[in-house]
């Protein structure tokens, strides 16, 4: 809708005909047609295009013409074209109902005349089709009735649909008004005829084909409006006999007549007739002013097309509601409320202008927020991580698990084959303990090892204990003496760890201890012999006996201590 | 008279903000998916890097001790009574025979000593010699370099007892607790 048309962005769509700068009147008073154009803006009256009746009636040229005003109209450069047509050729009144009968009621039944007048009208025969009614009010007092209906056929209407279709065909906002010329005549006496004051007024307008009089009381209010068709005549028949008539019926006492000739080369004579017939009455030819470009019998685009100065004070009640309520402006013609309803309101176009621009906010937040995350993911499928093949963890896993359990195996068995307990160390041990040629005769040697074992442990430590027994002569008495202190055991352990290269015997690593006992006694078989009579073996030459025990525990916490599980 | 108000808005603004909404909620599901997705494959990369260096550091490790745990694992397929027969043999073959006599051998299958108390399998032998003393330390430093699955359990050292006959041989009486795989 928005892309098709200019209703969202061109307000003249919803405008009334009326409003908009560029004006086409179409004047239609049965022997002519006359058109103008209308420059609101520049106050400018011109010549309108050739139009003849036939165009207005005939279907096949109604395209043709409304094609014509278009081009017309576009080269004004207007956004819009109002076109109001005049209708002075036919004028007819019909009754309301005496029921309704209440001027309050007057704006509903200005909208019942148009929604449903077989409502409002005294006639049950009338035929809404092909007839339009409007309510005009009589303002006047003691005028009996609060008004009456203005009936128009509806002979232009296909016109004015050709002309609104071509608007929408070209995307070009057409709007049309339809107007009664009599009733716009009445509403432009305000300014051109003389009331009088305190003095009633008939004015008589003369078309063509009839003559509508309208009557004012002394306050220049409207008391009753009525029409006399020529019947192929020029001029109404029976006019003095229908304006006696009728001002007897109002009471109104020789009021003024104005005369207004609203038809080209109507009969002259109107006034001497009227002069002559109604010689107290004061008999005046009014002739509305108009521009250059507009004759003067065709004063109601003029008048229809110029509101009256700003702040002026209508002359009457009357003239005041038939331009101020628009009583005289009604739209006979107005669009089918069908065709209306095909197209959005004003409001609704604006709503949809509005929500499209709203749209645009929300997409454009959209595509933001897309972007944003398009960011967001892109960041992140850029960085090593994303093209990291899960498998690839679950292979180095793999591998990790392998190595870890390789190196826990080599760790189980470098424990557990760790130079702990070897036979050929303690044998070193003894050595050292006991030299040769040192005074001791070695008699027994057992070395044992035990496990520590305390429960719940990863490893468990061990005890090694050396058990020796033997003989000494008194020059080993004070080595058994340093063996049997700390420093003296510590010494021995310490010089067969470097010997040895084993660090089992190192008593400074880890978590171990080291003790002692060494208990000396006298050989009970002793025989002392000069020295050079005496030989190792002689175990009558050694004047004691001694037992030695060394303990050296590793504790759970030392790096030799023996795991407890099964290699992995 | 405004006909087409609901459906302006309902075509104009409700239906595109639900289709945007119902886009971003997409979009939002899909980055938070490729979020949650890209967080565990950075816990995996992260854990995989961990365990690649210390996989590495391991393997600088392995790399050295893998010879000696190939060896290691080689003696310890051996029957470790054959083993060590096997290799006595050898042992007496490089020194004087006469400073080292093998008297007696027993093994025995269950734990015994040390091997009482780990969970590792383990056998028990026992090894009876008559020699010097020199020569069997030598002959102990052989043998336990050649198998070093032999833990020293208890070791006697006697000298002969026949003191009318005095002899320079010792008796030795060795066990060991020899570790199995």
């Amino acid at each position: 809708m928005l892309r098709h048309t200019t209703r969202a962005s061109n307000p003249a769509w919803y405008q009334s005909a009326l409003d908009l700068d560029l004006q086409l009147h179409i004047r239609v008073d049965g022997p002519s047609v006359s058109t103008f154009f209308f420059k609101h803006s520049k106050a400018q009256w011109s010549k309108g295009p050739a139009i003849t009746e036939a165009d207005l009636k005939d279907p096949a040229k109604m395209e043709t013409c409304a094609a014509d005003i278009l081009k017309q109209a576009r080269s004004f450069k207007a956004p819009a074209l109002g076109v109001i047509l005049h209708l002075a050729d036919e004028f007819a009144t019909a009754e309301l109902k005496p029921s309704l009968d209440n001027p309050a009621a007057l704006p509903d039944l200005r909208d019942a005349a148009v929604q449903k007048p077989t409502s409002i009208l005294e006639d049950s025969s009338i035929q809404p089709d092909q007839n339009s009614w409007r309510v005009l009010p009589y303002p006047a007092q003691g005028s009996g009735v609060i008004g009456t209906t203005i009936t128009l056929t509806r002979q232009y209407a296909p016109f004015l649909a050709a002309l609104r279709q071509t608007g929408e065909n070209h995307n070009f906002p057409i709007v049309t008004h339809a107007l009664s010329a009599p009733l716009v005549a009445v509403m432009g006496l305000a300014h051109c005829a003389p009331f009088a004051a305190e003095k009633s007024a008939v004015a008589i307008l003369q078309y063509p084909w009839f003559t509508t009089l309208a009557f004012f009381n002394e306050h220049a209010d409207l008391l009753l409006i009525r029409t006399l068709q020529h019947r192929h005549l020029t001029h109404a028949p029976n006019l003095r006999h229908a304006l006696t008539t009728t001002n007897a019926s109002l009471e109104l006492i020789d009021p003024d007549l104005f005369i207004l000739t609203l038809g080209q080369d109507l009969a002259p004579g109107l006034h001497a007739d009227l002069s002559s017939g109604f010689p107290v009455s004061r008999v005046i030819v009014v002739t509305p002013p108009t521009p250059d470009d507009i004759p003067a019998w065709c004063p109601e685009p003029v008048i229809a097309a110029t509101p009256p100065p700003k702040g002026e004070t209508p002359r009457s009640l009357t003239f005041g509601i038939l331009r101020g309520e628009k009583w005289a402006l009604q739209d006979f013609l107005p669009t089918p409320k069908d065709v209306v309803e095909i197209y959005p309101t004003r409001s609704e176009m604006q709503l949809l202008r509005g929500l499209r621009l709203a749209r645009l906010c929300l997409f454009a937040a959209v595509v933001l927020i897309l972007a944003w995350f398009a960011l967001g993911i892109f960041e992140v499928i850029r960085r090593d991580e994303w093209a990291f093949d899960p498998n690839q963890a679950e292979v180095v896993k793999t591998r990790l698990a392998k190595l870890t359990a390789e190196g826990k195996k080599s760790e189980h068995w470098d424990n557990l084959l760790a130079d702990r307990s070897k036979a050929w160390t303690s044998m070193e041990l003894l050595c050292r303990l006991f030299p040769e040629h040192a005074g001791f005769l070695v008699k027994t040697f057992v070395h044992t090892v035990r496990p520590d074992a305390a429960p719940g442990q990863a490893k468990v430590g061990f005890v090694k204990e050396w058990k020796i027994s033997g003989l000494a002569r008194d020059e080993a008495v004070d080595r058994l003496n340093s063996l049997n202190t700390q420093e003296g055991i510590s010494a021995r352990f310490n010089e067969v760890a470097r010997v040895t290269g084993n660090p089992a015997f190192n008593p400074l690593l880890g978590n171990r201890s080291l003790a002692v006992n060494v208990r000396t006694q006298e050989n009970s078989s002793f025989k002392p012999l000069p020295a050079e009579e005496t030989f190792d073996t002689d175990e009558t030459s050694y004047p004691f006996n001694f037992d030695l025990t060394i303990t050296q525990r590793f504790e759970a916490t030392d790096p030799m201590a023996i795991n407890v599980t099964k290699a992995p | 008279m405004n006909l087409y108000r609901q459906s302006i808005a309902l075509f104009g603004i409700v239906l595109p903000a639900l289709a945007c909404a119902a886009l971003v909620g997409l979009c939002f599901v899909l980055k938070s998916n490729a979020l949650e997705s890209f967080d565990n494959k950075l816990l995996l990369f992260k854990a995989s890097a961990m365990n690649s260096t210390a996989a590495h550091e391991i393997e600088a490790k392995n790399v050295v001790q893998r010879p000696h745990l190939e060896h290691w694992v080689a003696l310890l397929a051996e029957e470790p009574s054959s083993a060590v027969n096997t290799h006595l043999r050898a042992i007496a073959e490089l020194l004087p025979g006469k400073e080292i006599q093998k008297t007696a051998f027993e093994r025995t299958n269950s734990k015994g000593g040390i091997g009482t108390a780990t969970a590792q399998p383990s056998s028990q032998l026992r090894i009876v010699f008559r020699g010097t003393f020199r020569t069997m330390q030598r002959a102990f430093l052989e043998l336990e370099s050649r198998m070093p699955q032999l833990q020293l359990q208890e070791l006697r050292i006697d000298p002969n007892p026949n003191s009318q006959n005095p002899s320079p041989l010792l008796n030795f009486q060795v066990n060991y607790t020899a570790w199995e795989n």
